[in-house]
């Protein structure tokens, strides 16, 4: 069944493993920068967040914006480009593989993108910055990026899917998807919006993504609701692109 | 008895208030290159997308090698090859890997594909380039590479949507001779613009407009179709033809004359009222009489109207 799925995943790992180097140097100098400026910059006028120094307050949303940025890139990107430009994707159908086979395959590759991207990242703060953590919290971190990831190569894979300009796939990055994650904490406290809209941003699988993810690697404090949470959007947004995607493929 | 391959019955394509295919009855033989001509917004494209599973009829049936493309989807693409109008090679890979990626995706093992790739790669003359990617290759060889593609699981029926589009008449040819190369070995289902190729490869050809059917047969079948009228040239020494042009317009078995200089083109109701046209030119300065072979693309215009499709 999922000879297709496997097929397609193996081409995009090939392309990948030819282009490591320049992806990782791309997709690590941005939190990096992010790290430095406002981790180590700003960290003598901010002090202690939530008890924890800036820089150890920020590094693990840098290392989560980095995974599910690159798991929604490359799917949205890939996707648009394979159905739009290059038409891989209809070439892929004239197979006796499935529709779902070759969605399946995409949002797998977008998935894959983010935790390998996102794991750089973590490995480069882990080596050049004085951020630190119980290597078992790693394990529980990793509860969260992996539907995390998942949750975004998902989006990316909707987005991809309807959207058939490449100038709209920008701007609902710019308008959705950065807010969205910029809105779950990642440079502040929770603490810091008023209560009225705190219950609506707590709503935001986003929201539990990026604060489950600090308080479970940072302070080792499990929270269970927020990885149903995040686990439950990524089941809700998986179906939604393989029966978005084998509509579209339908039309 | 050959079977035939390839079978439509009353198929219908609707877009809204847009019927796309109309009733489009077909029965394309085995082993056969048949050919399908059409304008631009015929129904061409609409119907090999119904055929090749990619898309799903109003109504209507159809059947490639006997099963059913509503109901075998998965089945009959894998004993069919395409070819389509876009170049959807993946630049990211070599040429050597594209084909490699399309025999797993028929679910190919490595032992037997890899033969079988060699073998494709020497016949389209791209073995030596096989590790380079699709950009730098010719559109000959590009094309000739899609072809390669479509042929690597060895399907029964090969769809060729356009498949010489854009390429200079060197690599056009090479195609026609990969083409003409695989008859007899599978049913070949091809589109196009160029009436020369239609008419160089097919067995039967197809001529659609509005999504119907309006003409099927071999390429003399078609001709032949086209009127009784038979068309002569008579090239006059001096100037000759403008005193003839006249008397040969006024006689009752000339349908239409046009003259060019010292030619005059004649349209007779049949090929017997030559010798009613001889008789009349006796003593002229006649230097030659020659018969005008109607073309394909004169039953394709005579069929279709000259008016330009958007």
């Amino acid at each position: 069944m999922l000879q297709g799925t496997l097929a397609i995943w193996q081409r995009d790992m090939l392309i990948l493993r030819r282009s490591i180097t320049s992806e990782l140097v791309a997709v690590v100098a941005y939190p990096l920068t992010i790290y430095l400026a406002f981790g180590i910059g700003m960290q003598g006028y901010i002090g202690l967040v939530d008890g924890a120094p800036y820089s150890m307050f920020i590094a693990p949303g840098l290392i989560t914006m980095t995974a599910v940025s690159a798991a929604y890139n490359e799917s949205v990107w890939s996707l648009w480009f394979h159905r739009r430009v290059q038409f891989t994707i209809e070439s892929y159908r004239v197979t006796p593989i499935s529709v779902s086979e070759i969605v399946i395959a995409k949002i797998l590759t977008g998935f894959t993108h983010g935790i390998i991207k996102g794991c750089a990242v973590g490995l480069v703060i882990f080596a050049i910055t004085p951020f630190r953590f119980p290597l078992e919290h790693l394990f529980y971190y990793l509860l969260f990026l992996v539907p995390g990831s998942a949750l975004f190569s998902c989006a990316g894979i909707i987005s991809g899917t309807v959207m058939d300009k490449p100038e709209t796939i920008g701007k609902v990055e710019a308008v959705l998807v950065m807010p969205l994650i910029f809105m779950s904490g990642l440079f502040f406290p929770l603490s810091s919006y008023p209560p009225g809209i705190l219950s609506w941003v707590r709503a935001l699988p986003t929201t539990a993504l990026f604060e489950g993810a600090r308080r479970i690697l940072v302070a080792g404090e499990l929270q269970p609701i927020s990885l149903f949470q995040v686990a439950g959007s990524a089941v809700v947004a998986f179906v939604a692109a393989v029966v978005i995607f084998r509509r579209k493929m339908a039309e | 008895m050959p079977t035939d391959s390839i079978v439509t019955r009353s198929l219908t394509k609707s877009y809204g208030s847009l019927t796309a295919l109309d009733s489009f009855d077909l029965a394309v033989e085995q082993g056969s290159i048949f050919g399908l001509l059409g304008p631009n917004g015929a129904g061409k494209t609409t119907l090999i997308r119904i055929l090749t599973t990619l898309m799903r009829q109003s109504s209507g049936e159809a059947s490639i090698e006997g099963l059913d493309i509503g109901r075998y989807g998965r089945e009959i693409r894998c004993m069919i090859g395409v070819v389509s109008q876009e170049n959807s090679l993946d630049r990211y890979l070599t040429a050597r890997e594209n084909l490699e990626l399309h025999a797993r995706l028929h679910g190919m093992n490595k032992r037997s594909y890899k033969g079988r790739i060699d073998d494709l790669l020497e016949l389209m003359g791209l073995a030596g380039r096989q590790h380079d990617f699709p950009d730098t290759f010719s559109g000959g060889m590009q094309r000739r590479l899609v072809i390669a593609r479509a042929l690597v699981h060895q399907p029964r029926v090969l769809f060729l949507d356009e498949p010489t589009t854009g390429l200079d008449p060197q690599s056009r040819r090479a195609v026609w001779e990969y083409v003409r190369s695989l008859a007899g070995s599978m049913t070949i289902f091809l589109t196009t613009h160029y009436l020369e190729e239609a008419e160089q490869l097919c067995n039967r050809i197809a001529i659609m407009d509005h999504g119907r059917m309006i003409a099927i047969g071999s390429t003399q079948e078609l001709k032949d179709r086209l009127s009784g009228a038979t068309v002569y040239e008579i090239e006059f020494t001096g100037d000759g033809a403008d005193r003839y042009a006249a008397l040969l317009g006024s006689m009752s078995c000339v349908n239409n004359i046009s003259q060019m200089h010292n030619k005059i083109t004649v349209t007779l109701e049949c090929w017997e009222c030559l010798s009613e046209i001889v008789t009349a030119l006796d003593g002229a300065p006649v230097r030659r009489i020659s018969l005008q072979e109607r073309t394909l693309e004169d039953v394709f215009i005579s069929l279709t109207g000259e008016k330009v499709r958007e």
